[in-house]
């Protein structure tokens, strides 16, 4: 505001001199070579002044925007934006100038951390099309206008892959109309996720153990009790306690390599694995188990050793493990379970089932335009089939089709949430097909009204069958057509893998 | 009005998409809140997303009064035009997205005086994360003007349906099993079919940018999640 009041305060004063120089020239004609010179002067300061102010001005308004070169190089050594950029915690800084411009806050610096959070394109920009949480624009406005240095917690959220941040902002001191204020966020995530994977763990340990420890403590109580001496229901009970003292060992297991997936799952693996050679180690470990239910294994897939898929081995391994140990849970004697394993899909394929009439749903999906190639394993099982409606909640914990029996089926009702966490710590996707023999209601309902789309459903009942779908991001394109050859392994693992090669 | 800017029309422009990015960003959280309200029965959260609301509906109107200012000013033609009309419709819908937030909050604080439903709510949250990631996945792309993320959300409308019609049947199973719990039941059934009505306004949205960054509508049918059978 001064600035442009002492414009007003050069202009007229160089004019009245400049006036009065003007009159002398007119009235004193002694003086005038000398007054010229001193009109001259004048008018020469007066317009240097205006230009100096005028200048200034602009510099101002150019500072608003990009107060950048008010945090000033040192003279020598790194500048502070250096220093700033350098800091692995994401650090910016906010410029307003009116609390009631809602959307007017700039961001006129913000360091390399920051950037990479936020994918964004340079240093500066509109602070909403950065940051939109409420909680910390609200943070940043006191700070900007209230001189309060506040924090919250701000949910970075990406799916599943949550972040939790905790956002600081305080004012940084500055004259001026602009004011500035500091923004730093420091990850919280680890210690929210230990949090509340301790309650988590409590919770599902205590509410999932109570089942085998009552019927234990049952069994106990009976053999203490009325057979005490009878030998055969001795053996009977200990059998079943075994098999619950079991399941119980295997719950605990499960609960706990759950626990430490989560707590990883926002830190996506860096190393490399072979899809194939993860998915042949296991039909290798199954492969007597499955003989013994009378079920053929059979892998379709590339050779091995070829192609890498970013990722953690042993998770990689897991995946494919339990989705083979769950397709086996299911098929029926006779029937085969397949692995399937392709290469070089997009995202769109791969999320794309592969049977047009089934019921299928996308359970996880990959993050867009981070990767371009994906590897896709799918389990195929020939058993009863899923209906449609359960399908949503099939990788939730602990969750059991309707229906389903699970005496014989030894499971925790954790393998598919194990699935997906480590898959979605991969980055990459699940999809779930399945055609079951029961109907469900609703499709009843349109098969009585009349409607062109019941002519296409198949009069006999389809094949049913339930097929997992993971797919993994790809370190990079292989070019891999749809004749390149595959290897197929079935059952006798070995001497057909030696037949093939 | 402390310091003179000289505005330009481009910054109007830009102002004005800030300024609906803002609103996404709050009705986002509203949802957000909204769905936590439910999960955790925490009454107080839930009011704080029922008196938040008005600012919502402040904004919506200062984007309507701003946007006929550069119309009548301005004179906007061809993308600026298209830009303007979007911010508009999208304010809109971000408004109506509100209001179901707050209904939800609202219900929410009538079914945490009952019983709680734990498998009930733990599904409400997982189709409130959807419909929030599809929120967010159109408002970033609105954001950085990318057609490809609004057609990605416009395309996987399905999803949601198919949480709608999950979560209706589970519904139903529970208020047959327990006339008892039919009130509760009911409330849910609304927050499921709020739920899904802020996922069709996040493909109303979808829509709208296609608009904004192509100037063609959109000819296809969308996909809608067959509700009845198998076909797709």
């Amino acid at each position: 505001m001064d600035k442009r009041k002492s414009v007003w305060n050069v202009v007229p004063a160089g004019g009245v001199i400049g006036m009065v120089a003007l009159v002398g020239i007119a009235m004193v004609p002694v003086l005038r070579p000398f007054l010229i010179y001193a009109a001259l002067l004048v008018v020469a300061y007066t317009m240097y002044k205006y230009l100096v102010i005028i200048g200034e001005a602009e510099g101002r308004i150019k500072a608003l925007k990009l107060p950048e070169k008010q945090i000033k190089v040192q003279p020598q050594g790194p500048s502070f934006q250096e220093v700033l950029r350098a800091i692995p915690d994401p650090v910016m800084i906010v410029a307003g100038i009116e609390p009631d411009d809602i959307a007017g806050r700039w961001i006129v610096f913000a360091n390399t951390a920051a950037q990479g959070l936020f994918r964004m394109d340079g240093e500066g920009g509109l602070l909403v099309s950065t940051i939109r949480n409420p909680e910390v624009l609200e943070c940043v406005d006191e700070a900007l206008f209230g001189g309060i240095s506040t924090s919250t917690f701000y949910d970075l959220a990406g799916g599943a892959r949550d972040q939790i941040w905790r956002a600081y902002a305080s004012p940084l001191p500055v004259t001026g109309p602009q004011r500035l204020a500091l923004l730093t966020l420091r990850d919280e995530t680890d210690a929210r996720r230990m949090e509340r994977m301790r309650a988590d763990f409590l919770a599902n340990a205590s509410h999932e153990l109570r089942t085998p420890l009552a019927s234990l403590a049952g069994f106990i109580e009976t053999l203490r009790g009325p057979a005490k001496d009878d030998e055969k229901a001795r053996e009977k009970f200990l059998d079943i306690m075994a098999t619950q003292a079991e399941r119980m060992r295997r719950l605990i297991q499960d609960l706990l390599s759950l626990s430490r997936i989560e707590l990883n799952e926002h830190v996506p693996p860096s190393g490399e694995a072979d899809l194939t050679l993860a998915a042949r180690d296991v039909v290798d470990s199954v492969s007597l188990m499955a003989r013994d239910k009378g079920v053929s294994l059979i892998i379709r897939a590339p050779k091995p050793g070829l192609y890498p898929i970013l990722g953690d081995r042993d998770q990689i391994l897991q995946v494919v493990q339990n989705l083979v140990d769950n397709a086996l849970k299911y098929a029926v004697r006779g029937s085969e379970v397949t692995v399937d394993i392709r290469y070089d899909l997009s995202l769109e394929q791969a999320v794309a089932g592969s049977n047009s009439g089934a019921a299928r749903l996308v359970l996880l999906r990959p993050d867009r335009n981070v990767h371009d190639f994906y590897a896709q394993v799918t389990v195929r099982d020939a058993g009863p089939g899923i209906r449609r409606e359960f399908l949503p909640r099939l990788a939730e914990r602990f969750y059991r089709v309707e229906g389903q029996k699970s005496g014989d089926k030894l499971g925790t009702g954790l393998g598919l949430a194990i699935v997906k966490h480590i898959i979605n710590r991969h980055r990459g996707g699940l999809v779930v097909e399945s055609q079951s023999s029961v109907t469900s209601d609703a499709a009843d309902v349109l098969e009585r009204t009349p409607n062109e789309k019941v002519a296409t459903l198949p009069a006999a009942t389809p094949v049913t069958f339930t097929a997992f779908s993971a797919c993994f991001p790809q370190a990079r394109a292989y070019g891999l057509g749809a004749d390149t050859p595959r290897l197929v392994i079935s059952d006798g693992v070995s001497r057909d893998l030696k037949d093939a090669v | 009005m402390g310091a003179h800017i000289v505005k330009t029309y481009q910054e109007e422009l830009d102002q004005l998409s800030a300024e609906v990015v803002l609103m996404g960003g709050l009705a986002e959280a509203q949802v957000a809140d909204a769905v936590e309200a439910v999960a955790r029965r925490d009454v107080g959260l839930a009011q704080s997303v029922v008196q938040r609301d008005h600012k919502l509906d402040e904004l919506e109107k200062d984007v309507e009064r701003k946007c006929i200012r550069l119309i009548a000013l301005r004179q906007p033609m061809a993308d600026d035009l298209r830009k303007t009309v979007a911010a508009m419709k999208l304010a809109t819908s971000l408004e109506r997205t509100g209001d179901l937030a707050k209904n939800i909050a609202k219900r929410a604080m009538v079914i945490a005086e009952a019983e709680p439903m734990t498998p009930l709510t733990r599904s409400i949250e997982r189709m409130g994360k959807l419909v929030s990631s599809r929120l967010r996945d159109v408002l970033d792309a609105y954001k950085a003007g990318k057609l490809d993320l609004a057609q990605n959300v416009w395309a996987s409308d399905t999803e949601v349906d198919e949480h709608y019609n999950s979560l209706f049947r589970e519904l139903l199973t529970y208020m047959m099993g327990d006339p008892r719990t039919i009130s509760a039941c009911t409330h849910l059934l609304f927050m499921a079919k709020n739920l899904e009505r802020i996922g069709d306004h996040a493909t109303n949205m979808a829509e709208h940018i296609h608009y904004e960054l192509t100037g063609e509508d959109y000819v296809e049918d969308r996909p809608k999640g067959n509700t009845l059978n198998s076909i797709e």
